[in-house]
This record gives structure tokens, sequence and C-alpha cells, in this order.
């Protein structure tokens, strides 16, 4: 299946694991990346320009329409916004108005037509769970994973439609598959205070102290984050904080690299030492044969 | 002795611009705290720092990126193959034709014993080598009429270097086409090299000149009996061949010659050659006079950036040398485009027609200023808002083919306009909101407006649902910032709940004045979590817009 990768204005340059790591693993799985250049989604303009942030994200959404390719995104906060203003421009005949008029101006013609999903999704309903179980060759054993869901892919649940908000299980799915466990704590459906960056500082680094704080208390080995932003948050808050913001557990990973893993792939491969803090502790914490223990899947929870 | 004196005269020109321009990276400042270095403090720590580099292992890194982003240009290559080719056509065009023709005296023929620019390889090399740049030129403007960021941005600067180049190429192809058919040429040559004085054979040389080079000589000096054309070649032989090779050679020009050759003899007489001659190298030093002031100074600027930029991180470097640095940047900036081309917000010009969006533009801008030409309130009050709706993805400094660290321009531009007292708009929005709202607040009285509210949050289609509110609370209850705090109505100032509801008493200034519409995180729990479909974060979003519109308005 071929797809227009969304990578927003993040990825490229402050986590450009995240792009390593899902462009192996998408090719493993035989997906097709076109090569495709994209403009911001919108979301840092939709506080101050509502007509900027509904134009940029029509954009992107018209530029994926002229090739016939669904878009996948990476960060959660370009997936929220690309389907929150896709709702907009589907009720608001007004705006959609201005937007095709605009666009038009560069040849391009916004229909609403194309879907936005993320990769996360893509996994759990294109490929599957027992495909991907199928593929797992490196599970984890017992590896206690504390994750976190990213507010603007979650909710509003009936826009994005990533899963239930209030009980979301895609990512509990797709841990189990690679042999991993989601523990329960407190952080995991909640912000990690990223919006709130440029505005208030205080308040957005006490945000996600409070994460780091919850996160220490979980138990967890590793935290499972899927969003630049809160990638971003947890780098600050380490770098500003230090020590006091709470046991940096023993690392944190993208999804991606964990799948990774567990296919097999290096941990080099995956740019694992680019996380901070890095989980290199978890190359050695898969099933030694490969292949040997291949889990079962039992579905949804 | 005017080709001295007006070479000289650029010379010195070149290097009083040059001094100038290194004195003005020792003493141009973007923000304030460049400002405190002095210009020796700036020269020490760049030479220092310079100094340390080429003694260390990354020496290394500096030679691969002069090789690969500077000689191959690979970073315009990952971009634009079109601008690639253009380019590179440009760069081994015009410095093959700077070394092998305009220094050709000093370089060529110390390197090579046989030199005579009238003699292959160098007759048809430097027809190659002027097409090359000619073709390059083409396709440069060629982009600028059809890329629309740049057909956009395309100054004054940008026009000057292609027009000079242009003038350069053309009047060099057209004085080499006018001495393939001049006559007069033919008699200087005559007179230098061959030394004949009969007629006859003068006349037999002429023949084979017309009839085998394209010379157009005046009517009655050549022949065309064979007797005569063979004593013609057997002198050709002997005196001219070793020395000039066929004009045809030099394929451009002579095309050119042939198409000028019914007006060649006129325009010899009336000394075109001579003409195209001065016009040719004063265009040439005039281009030459100008260097430190066009485009053409990234020639020395780049290679010494793209090598700086390859083992420094800005945010780790002495400030004193990033201050230099910061200067010699805005110097170095060839108005390409490229990050114009591809900057991740340039979407937004379709409705703010506000060039300083676009960061080929912010950099002129903070150039300008540098300089102490700000363009006044208005123009900042623009640069301003292009710089706060860049998001920082930093693609332009990733793309930017001389390296030009951008991001670090625009943290120094922020920080620069904030000292000029144009922050954040949204924290000024934010202000202006909270001073609205406090006089019904300090006196205790509530203006409850009435009518034309309804209409007031139009812009998300949803906002309006705030009337659906019947105050359950569930909104504040789910906020993570009400659970973070020990006495939220303290701390956060109104609380969701009390929000929606002052906007459907219709009191719009209180809601958007309160620090919640401000702090909030945008993690759409309460709105997931209202009961009666109040879209609250979408409601609070709305509330910032037209917060920041009306700061907007009285900005203006």
């Amino acid at each position: 299946m071929r797809f227009a990768l969304f990578l927003g204005c993040k990825i490229p340059s402050f986590a450009p694991q995240y792009e390593t790591s899902a462009r192996v693993v998408l090719k493993k799985l035989g997906f097709e990346i076109a090569k495709m250049e994209f403009n911001c989604c919108g979301y840092p303009m939709r506080n101050d320009h509502f007509h900027l942030f509904i134009l940029a994200a029509a954009r992107n959404l018209a530029l994926a329409e002229a090739k016939g390719l669904p878009m996948m995104t990476l960060c959660k906060c370009c997936l929220g916004t690309l389907k929150r203003a896709q709702n907009f421009l589907a009720q608001d005949p007004e705006l959609l108005t201005m937007v095709k008029e605009k666009l038009a101006l560069e040849g391009l013609e916004y229909r609403g037509s194309t879907e936005v999903r993320h990769l996360q999704s893509v996994l759990h309903q294109d490929v599957g769970l027992e495909r991907l179980s199928d593929l797992v060759t490196h599970p984890f054993e017992n590896l206690k994973v504390a994750t976190m869901y990213g507010c603007h892919a979650l909710r509003p649940s009936r826009i994005t439609g990533f899963d239930n908000a209030y009980t979301p299980h895609v990512i509990e799915d797709l841990l189990q598959v690679v042999g991993a466990q989601s523990v329960p704590w407190a952080g995991r459906l909640k912000c990690c205070g990223a919006p709130l960056r440029e505005r208030n500082e205080d308040l957005s680094l006490a945000t996600i102290k409070m994460r780091m704080d919850e996160w220490a208390e979980s138990g967890a080995e590793a935290l499972n984050v899927d969003c630049p932003h809160t990638l971003l948050q947890i780098k600050w808050a380490q770098e500003t904080l230090g020590a006091q913001s709470g046991e940096p557990a023993r690392g944190v990973v993208l999804y991606p690299q964990l799948l990774g893993l567990a296919l097999g792939l290096s941990a080099s491969k995956l740019a694992l030492e680019q996380n901070a803090p890095s989980p290199a502790f978890l190359t050695g914490r898969r099933a030694p044969a490969p292949g040997a223990t291949k889990k079962t899947v039992s579905g949804g929870q | 002795m005017f080709f001295s004196i007006s070479l000289y005269l650029a010379l010195a020109i070149c290097v009083a611009g040059l001094t100038y321009k290194v004195w003005s990276w020792l003493t141009v400042s973007v923000d304030r705290r460049d400002r405190q270095y002095s210009p020796g403090q700036r020269a020490a720590a760049a030479l220092a720092g310079l100094g340390r580099t080429v003694f260390s292992r990354k020496v290394g890194a500096m030679l691969r990126a002069l090789l690969l982003d500077g000689l191959l240009q690979r970073r315009s290559l990952n971009h634009s193959v079109l601008a690639w080719v253009a380019h590179i056509l440009l760069f081994v065009g015009f410095m093959g034709l700077v070394l092998l023709h305009a220094l050709g005296t000093h370089i060529t023929d110390s390197l090579f014993s046989n030199y005579y620019p009238t003699l292959d390889p160098w007759l048809w090399l430097r027809d190659a080598l002027g097409v090359m740049v000619l073709v390059g030129v083409g396709l440069i403007i060629f982009r600028r009429l059809t890329v629309r960021g740049l057909r956009l941005t395309t100054r004054c600067r940008d026009r000057i270097a292609i027009i000079l180049l242009a003038v350069i190429i053309l009047s060099g192809f057209a004085l080499q086409a006018l001495k393939i058919s001049s006559a007069t040429s033919f008699d200087q040559m005559l007179e230098e090299y061959a030394g004949l004085s009969d007629p006859q054979n003068i006349k037999a040389l002429r023949s084979v000149w017309a009839q085998d080079y394209g010379v157009v000589f005046a009517p009655g000096q050549t022949g065309a009996d064979s007797e005569l054309l063979e004593m013609g070649q057997e002198l050709n032989q002997d005196s001219c061949v070793d020395c000039h090779s066929p004009a045809q050679h030099a394929f451009a020009s002579y095309g050119l010659s042939v198409v000028l050759r019914p007006v060649a003899l006129a325009l010899d007489q009336a000394g075109g050659p001579d003409i195209l001659y001065y016009i040719h190298f004063l265009a040439c030093f005039l281009g030459l006079a100008l260097l430190p002031f066009t485009k053409f100074l990234h020639l020395i600027i780049g290679p010494l950036l793209l090598a700086v930029n390859a083992v420094t991180d800005p945010p780790a470097m002495n400030p004193a040398a990033r201050a230099a640095l910061r200067a010699l940047e805005l110097d170095a900036c060839t108005h390409c485009g490229t990050c114009t081309v591809h900057c991740s917000v340039a979407v937004t010009l379709g409705l703010i027609p506000n060039q300083e969006i676009l960061p080929s533009e912010r950099v002129a801008s903070l150039a300008a200023k540098a300089h102490g030409r700000d363009g006044g309130r208005d123009h900042l009050v623009q640069m301003r808002e292009g710089a706060y709706i860049c998001t920082n993805c930093h693609r332009c400094t990733r793309l930017c083919p001389l390296g030009i660290n951008l991001s670090d321009l625009w943290t120094a531009q922020k920080q620069d306009l904030a000292e000029e007292g144009l922050g954040a708009p949204l924290a000024e929005a934010a202000r202006h909101a909270g001073e609205a709202a406090l006089p019904s607040r300090s006196e205790k009285q509530v203006w409850v407006t009435t009518g034309g509210f309804q209409k007031g949050l139009k812009h998300s289609a949803q906002a309006n649902t705030f009337y659906n509110c019947y105050n359950c609370r569930e909104c504040t209850n789910a906020c993570p910032l009400v659970f973070m705090s020990e006495w939220p109505n303290q701390e956060l100032d109104l609380l969701p709940h009390q929000v929606m509801y002052c906007l459907k008493m219709g009191l719009k200034d209180e809601a958007m004045g309160s620090r919640m519409v401000w702090n909030c995180l945008t993690c759409y729990q309460c709105q997931e979590s209202c009961p009666n479909m109040v879209q609250v974060t979408d409601v609070l979003y709305e509330l910032r817009y037209l917060a920041s519109q009306a700061a907007r308005a009285l900005e203006n």
C-alpha cells in the first residue's frame, strides 16, 4: 500500500529517529512511501490565526488528494489538526469557498476526500495484529511499558477517530504483539504540556514534570511515546529540571522502534541512540532465540 | 592606459568594499547581546575558534563540507535538480572564464607553454564556458519566472546580478563575433604576426581568410581565382595556423558572426569591435568593483561559511564569535530563495500579504535592520508577524545552500524585536484581553452585552455550542490544570465551566481576559467529557483567536 508520509515541522529536525524508525519498519512491512513535500499542518497557528490554520491544513490535504494518496502522520498533533480542519471544512461552506479559492491560485483543489491516519492506526487496522505477530521474530519478554496516547490523536475522539477516548486499546494491542505489557498509570491519557510551552513555560514544565513523576511511580521499564512534542517535552524537562524530574526510568521509546526491534532490526537502524534517555537496554530484553517463542494475540482488550 | 586605470580603480573599490564588509562583521549586531562584543573581542574569538578547529580533527569535516557542499553543491542537488544544474553551469562556466580567459595571461600562460587565446583548445573552450554561463543564466531566469516563491520575491539585487552576468557574457560573444569578421582585426594580426608587404600576398591571404575564416573585407580586397587562393593557403600555413585555429571552433561566436555578416563591414568600420571591447571589460570591472556589494560576494564568503558551519553549533559557540558569524551570515545570503520555496509556512501568504513571512525576505530585513535601516514601526510589526508565524521547523536551515544557520538568526530576531517592545503576539493578545477584562472586575461591575454576540464566535463551526452549557462542571473536573492546582479559582482564574457560562451571559471580555483561556493546554479532555456537546476546547481556541485579532487591530 502507498502512503504520503506527513512528517510535520518537528520530526525532521528535532526527532529524526521517529522518521528513521518509521521508514524502516514500514519498508519491512511492504508499505510504499511517496516522496512529497508538505507544509506546516496548521497546528501552531491555531491559537492566533484560525484561517491560516485551516488553509495550511487544507493545502496539505489537497496535495495528497492531487496524488490520490492517503496521508499517514507520525505526529499526533498533526493528526488531530488535519482531522479537525477537515471537519471544520465539511461543516462550513463559507470556509470551504475561501480555501478552494486560495488553493486554486496554485492549481490545487480541495475536495475533502483525503484519508488521514496515524501510523499506529495503520499498523493496527491495515496490517492487523495477527499478521504483525506472525512477523515478530524477536519478541520482548514481559517488558513493562508505560504508554502515552497523545491528546490530539485521542480527542475529540469523534473527529480524530483514533480510538475510544476513555478506554482506548490500540496501543495496548500493538504493545502486546511485540511482547510488551502496558502498565496502568496516571499519565496514560493525559497531556504532556507541550501546547503551553510558548505561552506559559512554568505551567508547561509543571505539566510534564507531573507526567514524569507519574511515570517514575508506574514501575514501567520504558515510556512509550509516539508524538514528537512529548519527546521534546521530556527532553526539555530533563535538561531543565535535571534530577528533580523524577527517576527517568530506563528510557523513552517510540512504537516503531519497539516494533522494529521485535522484527529483528538492529538498534542502530532504528536510531535508538537518538532517544533521550535512550532505551539501550531494550536490545537485551528480547527473546534469545529468533522465532523460538511466538506470541499469540488475542485481539483487543 | 584606460584599461589599467579602470582595472585598478575597480580593484581599489573591491578591496575597500571587502574591508568594509569585514569591519561590518565585527561591528554589526542582530540583537542586543551581540552588541556588547567589541570588534576586537569578536575578531579574537573568531580567529581563536578558527585556529582551534583548523588544528583539530574537525578539519576533515570542514574539508568534506568544502568539497561536497562547496564545489559539488550537494545541498542544492537535494532539493532541486534544475537549480543544481543551473548553478553548476554558472559556477564552472564563470570560474573557468575567470581563470582561463580573464586571468589567461597570468594563470593559463604560466601553466601551459603554448597558450594563445586564438588556439584550440582555448578557442573553443572559451565559447563552451560562455555557453555554459548563458544556459545557467537562462535556467535561473526560467526558475525566477516559473517558481512561485521566487517570482514573488525577486528583487532589484537579483536582477542586477543576472543582468551583469548576461552583459558580460553577451558582450564577450558579440565582441568575438565582430572580431571574427573584422577586417581591421585581420590587418592588425597581419602586421603583428605575418609581416607581409607584397600587396599580392596580402590579397591572397585575405582571400583565404574571407573564404575559410569568415572575415568580411571591403569589395576588391579579395579575389576568388584558384591560383590566388592556393598562394593564400600556403601563406596561411606559414604564418597563421600555428597560432590561430579555425574561427569556426569558436562555435557560438562564429555562429553569431555569420548572422551579423551582412552588417559586419559597416560595424567594423564604425569601430564596433573597439566599442564592444570597452563594454566587455568595463562590465567585468564593474562586476569586480561591485563584488562586495552584490550576491557575487558569496564566492568568497560561501566556502568560509560552509566550512565554519560544518563544525560549529551556534548555541554552544563562543558568543563573541557567534556575533561575528551572524553578521557574516547576513552578508552571505544570496537571496537565492531556496528557503522561501520550501518554507513550511509560505502557504500563509495566501491570506496575509506580508513578505516578512518568507525566510529570504526576513534575512534581507534583518540585514537592513542590523545596518540601521529598520523601515519604521509598521515594518517592525510586519517583521514580528513573520517571526511568529514561523513554526521553527528548521527546514530553511537544513536546505540553505550556503549552510546559513537561519534558525539561529530567527532566535536572534525575536530577541531583537522583543527589545523593541514587540514580543510574542499571543502574549500581547493575552495582555490586551486581560486589560479589557480588568475594569469590570475592579469596579465589581458587570456589563452584560446584549445582541450581536451570538454571532461573535463564528469562526469555528461549533463555537456557539457554549449555549448548551448547563453548568454541570464536567469540563472543570476533567481539566488537568484544575487537577494540578491546589486552589483552582485563585491560580487559574475562571474555570472552564465559568468561562462557558460567562459567554452564555454575554460577558465576552470577562471570558477572553481570564487566564484560563490563555493557559488552556488544548488537551480536549473538557470537550470530550461534556455531556451536552459543548465544544469547550474549540471555544477556548476561538477566544484566543478573537483576542489576537483584536490585539492586531489595536496595533494597526
